[in-house]
């Protein structure tokens, strides 16, 4: 076949091609290249419809369509759905819901994160059984509730999910996604860190149930607060904000107790007795309430 | 329409990308062409709702953007394959193209059979449960473009889908593209002037934010022909002398 300089059929080839009087041996070179280059395929159409060939086409096309149409009304025929599914040999292996809730937990569960609430555990309960340090439940205590916050930080948000930009396209890629993280970090964080605590003695440290409510609070208020800053701020301001509160007084009160008593002491403010923990409830309540208010801020990337 | 732009005006750090851009986009393959910079993954951002217009107003399949429940009615009809993407690294393509279309809502009973599907249709059949990790450049592109197809779109937007596929593999890609646009608007940026000639029924040239030129493949290719402007094809001399003849348009609009 001859081409031009650019790899292009000739004109006077494709006049031929159109009226049929170029050679089998040229026209099925030219059919090939037709069949990946627009550009010619156009010039072919043209040169047909400007030949005496069209007419015939037309009519052609005319007596197809009154057969198809005239068949579909006789047997009122539905038309063939576009997406179904072909059969195949060998079926999908069926994805179930859990393979599924695992996958949406995303990074943070998987990556990084987990290691650090496994240390976590681990590390109090080598304290007390490795140690005999008295004050291991209070600092358990202490950095639970940082732990679900982390969790939410590194979980959702461009910074942390190579998917970031295909989520953000998708309708569940925005608060539910985030949600369905948060809730996978809980339910990794929660009976984990709840259970070493159970294993650790009190030696005047609160039980070790009390950091759920704050846990709870604390990551509510990371998700509100990160529908205006993004979520690594967010987790910086909560997370910092616990642990200067509980820590940040026990080097400043004086007494004869060590550091570890002060410690439980000042947890002991922090989340005992019924106040405490009712004002931590209200604080996760009034959160989820600011979060339901900005949620169409998660429909869009949230700032980095 | 499927697409409908007035007035969009889209600004990236205090710059002005895409500028009262009025655009209707039907059933079919619409190319994006222009210059770096002239604004194409800045418009593909938009029309995925992923970036928030600055002004004007983008109308996706009847739904207006800005509009919280249309937006997530307009989701889930949408497939973008963005220019550059991550993946998680434990994930086997089944379970990369399945986790997207959970996220798209697709039924949960629909998802094997569609996920399967689009997988066949990127030619990756033979590699679905291998992971993501082990595949060439090319065919991770192709993983993309499968996430892309999986919940079949109405609104397909594909942002340099053929970077990185060698010849054989773009044009099998433009087969499939041909073979979407007859039921769903699709729109490709692409700087391979070749592809649009090959699988675009419309093109639409940007230069600064601004639409250069609308018009078929064929326009462009005619425009080249009669112009003598630099090029090694037809299509791509129309590409010079549709931008020049804008240029030479706005900077006479800016001297009056």
């Amino acid at each position: 076949m001859n081409h031009d300089t650019l790899g292009h059929a000739l004109a006077a080839q494709v006049a031929a091609y159109a009226d049929g009087s170029l050679p089998e041996s040229d026209a099925w070179p030219l059919e090939r290249h037709l069949e990946s280059c627009g550009a010619c395929a156009a010039s072919v159409s043209e040169a047909v419809r400007a030949s005496g060939t069209a007419p015939r086409l037309a009519d052609v096309r005319a007596a197809v369509l009154a057969e198809v149409t005239g068949r579909a009304a006789g047997t009122a025929a539905a038309p063939v759905p576009y997406a179904a599914p072909r059969a195949t040999a060998t079926p999908a292996p069926p994805l179930s819901r859990l393979a599924r809730l695992l996958w949406a937990v995303g990074p943070a569960v998987r990556g990084a994160w987990l290691l650090g609430v496994l240390s976590a555990a681990v590390g109090a309960a080598g304290l007390w059984y490795g140690g005999g340090v008295p004050g291991a439940r209070a600092l358990l205590l202490a950095v639970a509730p940082v732990v679900p916050v982390a969790g939410v930080a590194l979980s959702y948000g461009a910074h942390a999910d190579p998917l970031h930009e295909i989520t953000a396209s998708t309708p569940s890629g925005g608060l539910r996604l985030a949600l369905v993280r948060t809730v996978a970090v809980l339910a990794v964080s929660i009976p984990l860190l709840t259970g070493t605590g159970l294993l650790l003695p009190a030696s005047g440290a609160p039980a070790a149930a009390a950091w759920l409510l704050p846990a709870l609070a604390l990551s509510l208020a990371t998700l509100a607060l990160a529908s205006f800053t993004g979520c690594r701020t967010a987790g910086a301001v909560t997370g910092g904000g616990w642990l200067l509160a509980v820590t940040a007084p026990v080097p400043l009160t004086s007494g004869e107790n060590g550091p570890a008593t002060r410690l439980a002491e000042q947890l002991a403010r922090c989340l005992d007795g019924p106040g405490t923990q009712g004002a931590w409830a209200t604080a996760a309540a009034l959160s989820a309430v600011v979060l339901t208010l900005r949620r169409t801020a998660y429909d869009r990337p949230l700032r980095r | 329409m499927p697409i409908r732009t007035t007035a969009l005006r889209v600004k990236h750090r205090r710059t002005l990308v895409l500028d009262s851009l009025d655009l209707d986009l039907g059933t079919g393959v619409h190319g994006l062409l222009g210059p770096n910079g002239a604004g194409k993954t800045s418009l593909i951002r938009v029309l995925a709702t992923v970036a928030e217009p600055d002004g004007g107003r983008v109308e996706i399949l009847g739904h207006d953007v800005g509009d919280h429940r249309g937006r997530t009615e307009i989701r889930r009809r949408l497939g973008y394959l963005p220019q550059e993407f991550g993946y998680y690294p434990g994930f086997t393509v089944r379970e990369f193209v399945a986790y997207v279309a959970w996220l798209k809502e697709v039924p949960a009973d629909a998802v094997p059979a569609a996920v399967e599907r689009a997988v066949v249709r990127v030619g990756l059949a033979d590699r679905i449960d291998a992971k993501v990790r082990t595949l060439s450049g090319g065919m991770v592109r192709r993983v993309g473009i499968a996430q892309a197809l999986v919940n079949e779109p109405g609104v397909l937007l594909l942002d340099e889908p053929t970077a990185g596929l060698d010849p054989e593999q773009r044009v099998e890609f433009r087969e499939l593209l041909r073979e979407l646009g007859t039921t769903a608007t699709v729109v490709v940026s692409t700087h391979l002037v070749e592809d649009v000639a090959a699988a675009c029924t419309e093109v639409t040239l940007l230069d600064e934010g601004r639409v250069a030129h609308r018009g078929t493949p064929a326009s462009l290719t005619a425009l080249g022909a009669a112009s003598d402007g630099p090029g090694d094809h037809p299509i791509e001399r129309g590409y010079t002398a549709a931008l020049r003849a804008h240029r030479a348009t706005v900077r006479e609009g800016a001297l009056r």
